[in-house]
């Protein structure tokens, strides 16, 4: 397997079409030709804007069998954030289909990238597989994805992933989870993201199981989820905390005794909702699945003969060493005394063949996280006496918005170039559905409702909707530390007392005059 | 049971948790909650919780049909039919 590729089945779930391996091997070879007819070549870089769906799996694996590497881009970016991506990143190609919106592709021609549709091969038009499974083209250290997670509007950071960390991802879960469970796997999560590509489609398809695919986060899916379990015989599903709200809620449970396992990741899963989903799914493999996209997605999780839900608890690593610190200085991570006693919370720190090969293009910020093959997570975590790995909050500065990350730094570098804005602060806030949302605390030059509407439409303009603050607050001054730093805790605080701007009313006074 | 009276307090709901920029019309009767972009998808579980607490309907067991979320119109007519009186 270490270079080949088997597929599984590949199924989309609202559309029905169902495509073989055989199927998919023979579109894979015809889009190969395509993309080099194209001037494709070894190490171009090539952005995909379209996901969830059974072209993005073709065409993933089309663009590495030329040697090309893959941006999978988010189509709710704004055509500012992904003219950013490209001037990074400098695709050769993009592909685009009928759902990514004319503006996006509008700006990837303007700088001058190669834009080709989706490869919507009709079956009669598909030519007759030459030979089973695939060309084997790929060279392992080459780039095989870059995920951009934060930094679309300031410096990209793009976690660039080779092939031979990816299948060092793989191999370490068949080596830790088995196969046979992800038989027939469902994935609704989005395929920009690690955790939806990298593990909870990837993983199983490339060892020979079925992947079943959907839009990521569709509500009326999720009502839909028992009887979707049922009817696609479905044994494996990953998921994020968020998701469940709505399945448990409005979704009968399966009835088939299908299911296997369920994952659920990417956000902080309590010991209640744990136990709920279990509960509901009546099985007891529900597991926390710890990963972040550098260290390729799952890293730990509770593959454990027994356990118990409990707020915090992760369990065992796949394919990693995980070590607590006492420091996040990545330095020294190994200085004498440099490591927690048992039961003790530190920061946690992973080593793994799986890491990332860096940051595209910041060598810096990648030598601020890896210090000797060692991986500082930012995340702060124990291991106790039975060697469980628990995880006990975040460092990192990210507002987890059902799963999504937010990053504050990129909310505020907008708000910061708009023209009337002195200061900005922007943090999380609880939200019953999400989990946390984003609000900003600003400093206005000009206060009244023509401002806050054009600050509304500069968000709209420069963030991807689902970043935009859903909660203001004009203040006259952030409060700030001793070294003259902003504290978004102390923001927090303040904004707690405060009465939000009325966002609604606002807008609708402006749209009625 | 006033239905007009649910509508209107079904959509002053709605106003409470729409998206802020959702252009202010008249809030459409037939148009899908999520697809004219009236609210997020996960804003569907804050419907879901309204009927359970203002109409005591219970979900837990028969589950929710996807089509009666879509629209006002047909939220209005899972409270007709379903409201614990």
């Amino acid at each position: 397997m270490f270079a080949d590729l088997k597929c599984g089945a590949l199924t989309e779930l609202e559309s029905g079409r169902c495509w073989s391996s055989q199927d998919i091997y023979a579109r894979i070879a015809a889009r190969c030709a395509q993309l080099r007819a194209l001037g494709l070549q070894r190490r171009d870089r090539l952005f995909i804007l379209y996901g969830n769906n059974l072209a993005f799996f073709v065409d993933l694996l089309a663009a590495w069998n030329v040697g090309a590497s893959v941006v999978p881009v988010d189509n709710r970016l704004t055509p500012f954030e992904l003219e950013n991506l490209a001037r990074t990143v400098l695709p050769k190609i993009a592909l685009t289909d009928a759902t990514v919106p004319a503006a996006l592709s509008d700006v990837l021609e303007s700088l001058g990238v190669t834009l080709v549709g989706a490869s919507g091969l009709a079956s009669d038009q598909v030519p007759a597989p030459q030979a089973s499974g695939l060309p084997c083209a790929v060279q392992l250290d080459d780039e095989a994805l870059i995920l951009f997670t934060s930094g679309t509007t300031g410096m990209p950071k793009g976690v660039v992933h080779t092939h031979r960390s990816l299948r060092a991802r793989w191999l370490s879960l068949r080596h830790s989870l088995g196969i046979d469970c992800f038989r027939r796997t469902l994935c609704m999560l989005p395929t920009h993201f690690g955790h939806g590509l990298i593990c909870n489609s990837l993983f199983p398809w490339l060892f020979g199981q079925d992947l079943i695919i959907a839009p990521s986060f569709n509500p009326y899916l999720l009502l839909r989820l028992g009887s979707i379990i049922d009817e696609q015989k479905i044994t494996f599903l990953s998921s994020v905390p968020s998701m469940w709200g709505l399945s448990l809620k409005g979704s009968k449970p399966p009835q088939g005794r299908t299911l296997q396992r369920i994952h659920c990741g990417s956000a902080p899963l309590s010991a209640h909702l744990w136990r709920q989903i279990q509960q509901w799914s009546g099985i007891r493999e529900v597991y926390n699945a710890y990963g972040i996209t550098e260290t390729g997605s799952w890293v730990a999780g509770t593959s454990l003969e027994n356990f118990e839900p409990e707020d915090g608890l992760v369990g065992v690593p796949w394919g990693a060493v995980i070590k607590i610190l006492n420091s996040a200085e990545p330095q020294s991570p190994f200085a004498a005394g440099a490591e927690c006693a048992v039961g003790e919370t530190g920061y946690v720190w992973i080593n793994t063949p799986a890491l990332m090969q860096g940051y595209y293009g910041r060598p810096e910020l990648t030598e601020q996280v890896i210090s000797g093959g060692w991986f500082v997570t930012g995340d702060m975590g124990l291991v106790d006496e039975r060697g469980r790995f628990y995880l006990k909050g975040r460092e990192r500065d990210e507002i987890n918005k059902g799963g999504v990350k937010v990053y504050p730094a990129d909310v505020d570098a907008v708000v910061e170039r708009f023209d009337h804005a002195s200061a900005v602060c922007t943090f999380a806030i609880a939200d019953p559905a999400y989990g946390q949302n984003v609000a900003m605390a600003v400093v206005l030059n000009q206060r009244d409702d023509q401002t806050l509407r054009q600050l509304q439409a500069w968000l709209k303009d420069h963030l991807a909707e689902f970043k935009i603050p859903q909660r203001w607050y004009v203040v006259d001054e952030l409060p700030q530390n001793s070294r003259g730093k902003v504290s978004r805790a102390a923001v927090q605080e303040l904004c707690a007392n405060l009465k939000p701007v009325d966002l609604v009313g606002l807008l609708r006074r402006g749209s009625l005059s | 049971m006033d239905l007009d009276q649910s509508k209107q307090e079904l959509i002053d709901f709605l106003r409470t948790i729409q998206r802020p920029d959702y252009p202010h019309a008249a809030i459409d009767e037939e148009s899908g909650l999520v697809e004219s972009g009236l609210i997020d998808s996960l804003a569907l579980l804050q419907i879901v919780s309204y009927l359970e607490q203002n109409y005591g309907v219970d979900f837990s067991e028969r589950g929710i049909d996807p089509e009666d979320l879509r629209s006002v119109r047909s939220i209005i007519e899972l409270i007709a039919r379903e409201a614990v009186s």
